[in-house]
């Protein structure tokens, strides 16, 4: 067996669960999860991988819709070959909104943390009239888990 | 009995409306929309539900010495 090169799969799983600071910047309050969240965003936003915060720019705005989006927890990261992943636990919901302007993706923050961006996530232009809007999330696994570290 | 519908109107009868879907496929999610349209062709109800297929993966990079 020889030595080969590679980002230690239980480094991947261990960036997900905060447990390394390569800076000297990062202040935790405690052992516990940090709280994300989702929000919804208008298809004329700028948002991609160089978004660093949410800070409400370019959000939706309607009847029944709060800002900030919702609150979720992540499944437990875990790994599978050399592949770290981790999925929401439940669907993203907004019940008997109206979004007038169109919509195309959702954000997701870390509220904890500053409101820190973690992804951006793109679904088609879209306007909700007095109707529901649900975002079901993939399968919770290496290929197809929502936030994946390869 | 004429059941109703919530809608941008307020109750009104599932009758009066129009009912339409469409269906947005592609590898990367399926988009459902159902959408109720009253007689002047207003929408007056629109949902969407969106099944996301697969998230986003990003690559770790070992560099080399």
């Amino acid at each position: 067996m020889a030595n080969s090169q590679a980002i230690c799969t239980s480094f991947k799983n261990e960036l997900m669960n905060g447990i390394h600071a390569f800076g000297t910047t990062v202040t935790r309050a405690g052992t516990s999860a940090d709280t994300f969240k989702a929000a919804l965003i208008l298809a004329s936003g700028s948002y991609g991988a160089a978004t660093t915060v949410y800070d409400g720019t370019s959000e939706v705005s309607g009847t029944n819709y709060t800002a900030g989006g919702v609150t979720f927890t992540w499944a437990a990261p875990a790994t599978s070959g050399t592949t770290a992943y981790s999925t929401p636990s439940a669907s993203f919901a907004w019940t008997t909104v109206t979004l007038s302007t169109a919509f195309d993706t959702v954000q997701i923050y870390n509220s904890t943390q500053g409101n820190k961006s973690v992804s951006i996530h793109t679904f088609g232009s879209q306007t909700v009239t007095a109707g529901n809007f649900t975002i079901t999330m993939p399968t919770n696994d290496a290929t197809t888990g929502l936030i994946r570290i390869a | 009995m004429n059941p109703l519908i919530w809608t941008s109107e307020g109750n009104v009868p599932v009758a009066s409306l129009s009912y339409e879907t469409e269906w947005d496929i592609n590898p990367e999610y399926i988009k459902f929309v159902e959408r109720y349209r009253n007689a002047k062709g207003e929408t007056v109800k629109e949902s969407a539900h969106v099944y996301d297929l697969r998230g986003l993966a990003s690559a770790g990079v070992a560099g080399s010495f």
